[in-house]
């Protein structure tokens, strides 16, 4: 394992199998990402984005193929372990946001250090950091329902590196954004992995938005990747 | 996940849901309430029982019967046993005498015996009081003045007849206001009088014995006799190890000349030659509970036929506890109830949560951690239950306590504790009910763990 082979997939395939369907989500994909860059992934609804940041989440088991991140299988691991490995080497942001609306923001991006069993203080420290990071200082004890959708993106992303990840997995976090709220929440995700040497993997359909801030774009169809693009080679 | 904040996490989580968390703690609260109610009023009915025969002594006497009388009253019990050694088996040799008779002899000999405090033969027959255009119907016991003096009854008012006053008696309290006279003192000096029944001698008349046939009247009569009363006894004094109150007290000297039918045996109407000369029943007090065994010994080594009531004290805790089983059971109906809505409530919590719970995994919540939120949640829905169900419990509890108490002085009885709450009840009652709450609690918390992320992401 090296820096530029850093999350290796190998043969990764992801079969959903109903009663009557047989769905290859993923069909043998295989990936050498480098450390400390930032990944595009694009595609048609369907072709298995998010699929694959599932499976590199360990949200999903792949039901063929392997996993490694830093030269560790995720794809063998258990339970137990996949929850740990979530908590602590990965941050993830969605579309939606996912934010907990009965919790303030503070306790949103606070919500994976609870589970850590850090102390309550600790919790705050971090959360008011973060948030103060991301321009929302005086937005911390507002609920999710009360914050604007950049806002609340924003939140997302500081829950999401509140546990200091290596990994940051974003599963289209401009979908439910205007161009500029678009541009400034994708200007603070890059400016977030140049500084503190995050792998970040994006899907986005916005191939101008993409293009100006990853290294590399990967192209998805039908659960295999089509064509890769590398655009920038320094870290 | 640390335990502060698991807490912390299962009361934020369900006061989001305010209504909800109150109806289902409340069906909790009902549950522990009517659990904790149904024992307390179990633990106070065997408290009372026990206390009450501790205070009035019952623990304290034992009951010498005639052979004859003894032998026959246990032919007549229902639990006869034809297998029973000392029933079956023909007595020993030299055994064979029906035992010393019942009289004033033997009575003086057993007083003598070391731990006996006092020694009378029991007496009882019915009477009818008449006072001031009011009649009540009651007991008559003959008692001698020293037995009455020895603490076994207790005065409120007046003093002690003696054992030469012709037509002296000391009357219960509870009589008293049933026959009106409200004031112990005001009954002082009044003159009762009381009516004894005894067998019609008019029987012999064809035509009365003729309606009796057909009967429509019964072969007695009545009697009147006038009394004064000396003094008036509290609610202590039982009169003996029968359990029966007697309202009326009369000295050997003053209850001689009435005639009377004596109820403290059927026995009596058919007397063994030697039973005709003397007592059925004696009832034996000894100084503490710790002479019984020693006194009953010697009492059986002369061959007499002995009760006494604490033989039965490990009959009377099965009974407590075939009641403690039985009111359990009605209260147990009450928590299932509960616990189907603490299961109903959690499931539909997390139908509610589902994306929620999706939310924590992704960032980290083990299984572990899930289960513990929602198994803490259902702790502290058993906690809160358990709380309140006690208050509760011990509220409706005084409610009732009191009601019932008003209805039972109104009739003479004493004020009672029919509910109680030991320190174990209450401290139980809350762990039961939280314990409860986590059976409850098992199948929506497994079913929360097992939520897959993926699926609970895309949820809406």
């Amino acid at each position: 394992m090296n820096d530029a082979s850093w999350i290796i997939t190998s043969d990764l395939t992801k079969v959903y199998q109903t009663a009557s369907v047989r769905l290859a989500a993923l069909q043998g994909v295989n990936l050498r990402l480098g450390r400390g860059r930032f990944i595009g992934i694009t595609g048609a609804s369907g072709s298995g984005k998010s699929t694959l940041l599932n499976l590199l989440g360990g949200l999903d088991r792949p039901t063929r193929g392997t996993i490694s991140v830093a030269g560790e299988s995720i794809s063998g691991l258990g339970r137990r372990e996949l929850s740990l490995y979530r908590r602590h080497r990965v941050g993830m942001i969605f579309q939606s946001f996912n934010l907990i609306g009965s919790y303030t923001a503070a306790d949103n991006v606070a919500l994976p250090l609870l589970f850590d069993g850090v102390p309550k203080k600790l919790r705050r420290q971090r959360a008011a950091a973060l948030l103060e990071e991301m321009g929302l200082a005086d937005r911390m004890h507002h609920r999710p329902a009360e914050l604007s959708g950049g806002e609340q993106q924003r939140v997302a992303i500081a829950r999401a590196l509140v546990n200091r990840p290596a990994i940051l997995l974003a599963d289209e976090p401009t979908g439910n954004l205007d161009s500029k709220t678009s541009l400034r929440i994708v200007t603070q995700l890059a400016h977030m992995q140049q500084g503190q040497n995050l792998t970040v993997l994006m899907i986005s359909h916005e191939q101008a938005l993409l293009k100006m801030v990853a290294h590399e774009i990967y192209c998805l169809e039908d659960g295999r990747i089509i064509e890769q693009e590398t655009l920038r080679s320094e870290p | 996940m640390r335990i502060t904040d698991s807490i912390s996490q299962a009361f934020l989580n369900l006061r989001q849901k305010k209504l909800r968390t109150f109806l289902t703690t409340f069906g909790v609260v009902i549950g522990i309430g009517a659990l904790v109610c149904m024992f307390a009023f179990g633990q106070g009915i065997q408290q009372s029982i026990t206390e009450n025969f501790e205070k009035m002594e019952l623990f304290h006497y034992i009951t010498v019967f005639s052979a004859t009388d003894r032998q026959s009253s246990r032919f007549d019990h229902h639990d006869y046993d034809p297998d029973e050694p000392d029933l079956a088996e023909p007595p020993a040799a030299g055994d064979d005498s029906p035992g010393p008779i019942l009289d004033d002899a033997l009575i003086e000999r057993i007083r003598r015996l070391p731990g006996v405090e006092t020694v009378f033969a029991e007496i009882r027959f019915p009477i009818l009081v008449r006072f001031g255009g009011r009649e009540n119907f009651c007991l008559a016991q003959v008692l001698d003045a020293e037995v009455c003096r020895s603490g076994l009854l207790q005065l409120r008012a007046g003093d002690y007849y003696s054992d030469q006053d012709p037509n002296g008696l000391l009357v219960r309290d509870s009589l008293l206001r049933r026959l009106r006279i409200r004031d112990p003192q005001a009954a002082l000096g009044q003159t009762l009088e009381l009516c004894s029944l005894r067998i019609d001698l008019g029987i012999l008349n064809p035509w009365k014995l003729a309606a009796i046939w057909r009967g429509e009247r019964l072969p007695f009569s009545t009697e009147s006799y006038r009394f004064q009363v000396r003094g008036v006894t509290g609610r202590s004094g039982t009169g003996g190890a029968v359990p029966i109150r007697s309202d009326v007290f009369l000295s050997p000297r003053a209850a001689r000349p009435i005639k009377k039918i004596n109820l403290t045996s059927l026995r009596e109407f058919f007397p063994s030659p030697d039973q005709a000369r003397g007592y059925s029943t004696l009832s034996v007090k000894v100084a503490g509970m710790e002479d019984i065994e020693t006194v009953q010994g010697q009492l059986d080594d002369w061959h007499l036929n002995t009760f006494a009531l604490i033989d039965r004290l490990e009959e009377f805790k099965k009974g407590f506890l075939f009641m403690d089983m039985f009111l359990f059971a009605i209260g147990m109906i009450a928590i299932t109830v509960a616990a189907l809505g603490i299961i109903n409530t959690m499931t539909m919590s997390i139908l509610e949560r589902y994306k929620e719970i999706g939310i924590m995994k992704a960032v980290g919540a083990a299984h572990r951690d899930v289960k513990t939120i929602f198994f803490f949640e259902c702790g502290a829905i058993g906690l809160l239950g358990g709380l309140f169900g006690l208050l509760l419990g011990i509220a409706v509890s005084l409610i009732i306590n009191q009601v019932i108490n008003h209805f039972a002085v109104q009739q003479g009885n004493p004020y009672m504790d029919y509910f109680r709450f030991p320190a174990w009840l209450c401290l139980g009652g809350i762990a039961f009910s939280i314990l409860i709450s986590l059976l409850a609690g098992i199948y929506p918390t497994y079913r929360a763990a097992a939520v897959d992320p993926v699926v609970a992401l895309r949820h809406d």
